[in-house]
């Protein structure tokens, strides 16, 4: 059965992109992130073009976050303050990755930018995040005790516009947080992620906010920045696909559910090294697609607003 | 109505290319041989479950010369034209171990789809420069490069309008129907089948029809077809481009209304 995407403009198969849906939709489940690093690649690798993969993977975060948000808020694991401070940021960043994202696809450099920024976060986080799981699941292993952490000031600490965050039990600069969340927001206009594999270990370790607050808090900035980035998307580059978002989000719903019950079955390093590998895999398999020479090197596009 | 208003419009652009060709082709003063089309689907909607379409153009020859069963004397070629819109290629190449768009060439005007059916293969049936004059052969669509910036080549600016080509036809948008792409039904009366893929552009297609009578051509016809958008899939489209901002807004309540939905739908249940 075949739908007409309106945005995308290509006639699909809407039971391959439910069943993308809920693939993409049972990993973000089982491991408890997004899924917008995997979403957004796939739908490139399927022929969707670049910029509404992207614009259409903030409006599939927002849906798939905002559920959990709003359960996260009730438990009061959101602080707000500070959640508010990363959306200002966030949202500042999110107007300039848009408008730079318009420019990209102007001079035909957008696909380029996002691969290149896929490769290096996905590597990176990756990477880190391999290395941190492998050395749980040996410290389990010989039973060592986890060293804790002690609670110590950094630089983060020096800088000004104090302000204080209650639940966070903080009294640190507005500055850091705000930057955080700028860089998570230009991120996800660009690359149409959520951003919370950032935005986490850099409110833990960066921030030091407590373990208790830090996924409600990125929750929250992530469902008002991919409201604001969605909007914008849809303004400045018109490139979100309502029907082919839905379709995902359907599939991914309901993968979700599995997702999480298989989740339940594996051990928390397991299940980071599992994740690890799979940011390293597609990571690798976009860096792979720059460095082949292509079968075709040319490729054709509308000419996008005053292109030269 | 219609058809006579286009043919009469027609004559009147091919008049001057046509005046010495059809004064070669009949002999005396023998009525000249003129072919008349039409396309089976005068308008067709581009709705969500679009899945493609085939057209049929038909046609006959008036004042026909040819002898009995008249396969050979006259060729008959049908070229189907989508609305020319400007276009950008770029080119790849290696910069230091990855490859990145590093030139590229803007078209002002490139035709959307093109289609083309014959009796025969076009390059039996006339010459390159017949076949130039009337944008007829892959080879020979017209296509205008708005950025000559002196920088480009020749050579480089045929490499590009070869990719265009290229890429099209993986598209199924460039189509070129095999040999008996056009069948005659008697002595008169012909027949192509266009395919129209899912993804053909919306906008109006041209259909040209042309008669050929040794390397020339003798008469030609011109008939349209409108493909618009229809049903959801118009209304999305127009909407998302004609009003982004409530388009966006829209899409921002879409999303949150469906999380939660479904959320709410997974916790009434026992699990």
């Amino acid at each position: 059965m075949h739908i007409y995407l309106p945005i995308a403009e290509m006639s699909v198969n809407v039971l391959l992109f439910l069943g993308m849906g809920w693939a993409v939709g049972f990993l973000s489940g089982m491991f408890g992130v997004g899924g917008g690093f995997l979403l957004t690649p796939l739908l490139m690798f399927m022929g969707v073009p670049t910029a509404v993969a992207v614009g259409t993977g903030s409006m599939h975060i927002l849906a798939s976050s905002v559920s959990g948000a709003i359960a996260q808020y009730q438990r009061r694991n959101v602080d707000v303050k500070m959640g508010i401070v990363l959306v200002v940021g966030g949202i500042v960043g999110s107007i300039i990755g848009v408008a730079l994202m318009k420019l990209l696809r102007q001079i035909g450099q957008f696909d380029l930018f996002v691969s290149l920024s896929y490769v290096t976060f996905l590597g990176a986080v990756g990477a880190l995040m391999m290395i941190e799981s492998l050395g749980s699941i040996r410290k389990r292993q010989t039973a060592q005790p986890v060293p804790h952490k002690t609670r110590q000031h950094n630089w983060v600490h020096g800088l000004p516009l104090k302000m204080r965050f209650h639940r966070s039990k903080l009294y640190i600069s507005a500055l850091p947080p705000a930057a955080i969340g700028a860089f998570v927001g230009f991120m996800a206009a660009i690359m149409g992620v959520g951003g919370g594999f950032v935005m986490v270990p850099a409110m833990i370790y960066l921030l030091r906010v407590p373990t208790s607050v830090v996924i409600g808090t990125s929750l929250f900035q992530i469902v008002f920045v991919m409201a604001a980035t969605t909007f914008l998307q849809a303004i400045q580059n018109k490139t979100v696909d309502v029907v082919l978002a839905l379709v995902l989000i359907i599939g991914g719903v309901i993968g979700a559910q599995f997702g999480a019950a298989a989740g339940g079955r594996l051990k928390g390093e397991q299940l980071r090294f599992l994740l690890a590998a799979l940011v390293l895999l597609v990571g690798l398999r976009i860096g792979w697609d720059l460095i082949t020479q292509p079968t075709e090197l040319y490729s054709i596009g509308p000419v996008i607003g005053g292109a030269s | 109505m219609r058809s006579l208003l286009a043919s009469l419009l027609l004559m009147l652009l091919v008049a001057p290319a046509l005046a010495q060709e059809s004064h070669e082709a009949s002999p005396a003063d023998d009525p000249a041989a003129t072919v008349e089309a039409d396309v089976s689907t005068r308008s067709l909607e581009v709705t969500t479950g679009f899945t493609g379409h085939e057209i049929v153009v038909f046609g006959a020859i008036d004042n026909s010369e040819a002898p009995t069963n008249g396969s050979g004397y006259y060729d008959v070629v049908v070229v189907v034209e989508g609305t020319p819109l400007p276009l950008v290629v770029r080119r790849k190449s290696d910069v230091g171990g990855v490859w990145i768009n590093t030139s590229s060439v803007t078209f002002a005007s490139v035709p959307s789809y093109y289609a083309i059916a014959s009796t025969r293969p076009i390059e039996e049936i006339a010459g390159p420069a017949v076949l130039e004059r009337h944008a007829i052969g892959m080879q020979h669509i017209k296509m205008t490069p708005s950025t000559h910036k002196g920088a480009i080549e020749d050579y480089e600016l045929a490499a590009f309008r070869s990719a265009v080509i290229r890429l099209k036809k993986s598209q199924n948008l460039y189509v070129l129907e095999p040999k008996d792409g056009v069948t005659f039904v008697g002595r008169s009366l012909f027949r192509a089948t266009i395919p129209l893929p899912a993804n053909v552009p919306v906008g109006p297609l041209v259909a040209r029809t042309y008669l050929f009578h040794n390397g020339q051509v003798v008469s030609a016809h011109i008939a349209r077809v409108t493909l618009h958008r229809a049903g959801i899939e118009r209304l999305v489209h127009n909407f998302a481009f004609v009003h982004p901002a409530s388009y966006g807004f829209i899409a921002v309540v879409l999303a949150i209304a469906s999380g939660l939905l479904a959320s709410a739908y997974f916790r009434r249940r026992p699990s």
